[in-house]
């Protein structure tokens, strides 16, 4: 007995014993600080009816993830935040007049199909937000339409004006407006300002890579651009092509997520290149208005084949 | 009682598309309604039969090196007679089905039974064998098409069974959801026999063979390594 008191009383744990203290649920709280600023501006815009969305699809997207990991008989870990944060980014989709039905089905979609069976966060091979996404604007074109569904509005849906009434009419709305989202389109995916101040904080404190939003960013306004100087009169300004859509949202919140980017410089920016080149070949030739959900679809597939572009070993041939 | 045998094992045990997982080509394109699934079942059947039948009929006068090449021409004739059939009767249903009636010629399950079976084994239980895997192909793909039209189109053979009001799921019947719910049924059928492994007490049978990877679909059993495995049993 005298010797076990006299023991030194080691505490035994698995390397690593040094942490950066960054962990999955801090940089969900992040990711919303940094949407913060859009979901005001898309309520100052949008009125209560965006907040009504916001708050229905964060509530069905957190509810839908602890009801899959109940039934898959997992601990429960909606504290983690993500599953608020992928709903948050889907409510930022949807038009401000969705129906009830239309948020919760695009909810438990992203989760159920988009998450959970492929085993949860991380696991997914494309974007969680994105595929709800997917399956309703595909399900329900008319009402995932923002244009036919926000009838009282003096607002206009800048890529619509540019598909059917040429550069000139697009031209005619002030940048202004675009910045400060007086457009028509997904409730918070119009409000290029706030999500350009949100999208440059976390990529400047590297809570999301710079490498893939600088990436997306140049194919857009490089493809724009070389498509403006082709023909002036049928395309718009690089800037214009930047601040309308999903651009913004999609380019700091939706391909940076690390579940299915690459992992390494090269990679990341040749992915973001090639998703944002994507946008604006589907902008230009495709039948959608707005090509950047489908492009950073697009790109994530080809996440695994970026990756193997990887540095020669030392001595390697 | 061997033919019964034969006969039953399609229905459930070794299900065409969802336990094998053959023949997927007309599974994932036709079933956008119950009565295309149907439709396109009532012609494998009418193919897969006879040409099990046939082949086993022929199956000492074939030469091995050339046999791929006969059970070809022997099902290519039989899907021309389905063919005329169709366009005599279901022109309809002709019209909908389109390309992938021709291609029953190059179905794997017509081949696959062709290889696996009919080569060895006698007529009578060759028959029960392609009877029985088509109605189990029918019944998949019927169950199929039935999913996909009352979800994205609210009616069943035609009848409108959702509530007035119901928003259908278009992306059910496009493309996408065809491999969606093929992906989800897949899951669930996983999730019944590993349910009903663990009630049989197989629970560690199960695991292993999980683990294996290869063997948990049953995919083998189609072909002759999962004969052999199961008669040295």
């Amino acid at each position: 007995m005298p010797d076990v008191r006299n023991a030194v009383l080691l505490a035994m744990s698995a390397p690593p014993y040094w942490h950066c203290g960054r962990t999955v649920r801090r940089q969900s709280l992040w990711m919303a600080v940094a949407l913060a600023p859009a979901a005001l501006c898309a309520v100052w815009n949008w009125g209560l009816p965006a907040l009504r969305v916001m708050a229905l699809c964060v509530a069905a997207c957190v509810a839908a993830e602890a009801l899959c990991q109940k039934v898959m008989g997992r601990d429960i870990s909606v504290d983690d935040g993500t599953a608020a944060v992928s709903g948050l980014l889907l409510a930022f989709m949807l038009p401000a007049a969705a129906p009830w039905w239309l948020v919760c089905l695009g909810a438990a979609a992203s989760i159920c199909l988009g998450k959970m069976a492929f085993g949860g966060l991380g696991a997914n091979p494309v974007n969680t937000t994105l595929t709800g996404w997917a399956i309703l604007f595909v399900s329900f074109p008319l009402l995932m339409d923002a244009n036919a569904m926000q009838l009282d509005t003096t607002f206009v849906d800048p890529l619509l004006r540019l598909k059917y009434f040429g550069a000139a009419a697009a031209e005619e709305i002030p940048f202004e407006d675009l910045l400060l989202g007086r457009q028509i389109n997904g409730l918070g995916a119009g409000q290029a300002g706030a999500l350009f101040l949100g999208g440059s904080f976390l990529a400047a404190r590297g809570f999301v890579r710079w490498h893939i939003a600088l990436g997306f960013f140049l194919g857009v306004a490089g493809l724009a651009t070389a498509f403006a100087l082709a023909d002036p009169a049928t395309n718009a300004s690089p800037f214009f092509h930047l601040a309308t859509g999903s651009v913004l949202l999609g380019g700091f919140f939706l391909i940076t997520d690390p579940a299915n980017a690459p992992s390494r410089p090269l990679p990341m920016f040749l992915f973001g290149l090639v998703g944002g080149a994507l946008v604006m070949l589907i902008r230009k030739y495709g039948v959608y208005a707005d090509g950047a959900p489908f492009a950073i679809l697009l790109a994530n597939l080809l996440a695994p084949q970026l990756d193997l572009l990887r540095p020669k070993p030392f001595g390697g041939r | 009682m061997s033919v019964l045998k034969e006969f039953t094992k399609g229905l459930w045990k070794e299900l065409p598309p969802f336990r094998l997982v053959l023949g997927l080509c007309p599974t994932l394109a036709v079933t956008n309604s119950a009565e295309n699934g149907l439709g396109m079942g009532a012609a494998v059947v009418f193919v897969l039969t006879l040409s099990n039948m046939i082949i086993s009929m022929v199956r000492h006068i074939i030469p091995a090196k050339v046999r791929i090449a006969c059970f070809i021409v022997i099902a290519a004739s039989l899907v021309v007679a389905v063919e005329l059939l169709m366009q005599a009767y279901a022109y309809p249903l002709y019209q909908r089905l389109g390309i992938f009636v021709p291609l029953i010629v190059v179905n794997c399950i017509i081949l696959g039974r062709a290889e696996a079976f009919a080569a060895k084994n006698g007529v009578a239980a060759s028959a029960a064998d392609g009877l029985g895997m088509g109605l189990g192909f029918t019944m998949s793909l019927t169950f199929l098409g039935s999913i996909r039209e009352i979800l994205g189109n609210g009616t069943w053979f035609g009848m409108a069974v959702m509530p007035e009001g119901y928003e259908p799921l278009r992306i059910m019947v496009q493309a996408p959801g065809a491999f969606i719910c093929l992906g989800l049924i897949l899951a669930g059928m996983n999730m019944l026999a590993f349910r009903q492994a663990r009630r049989k007490g197989e629970q560690a049978e199960a695991l292993a063979r999980q683990q294996q990877g290869c063997g948990a679909c049953g995919g083998c059993a189609a072909c002759g390594a999962g004969a052999r495995d199961a008669q040295a049993q």
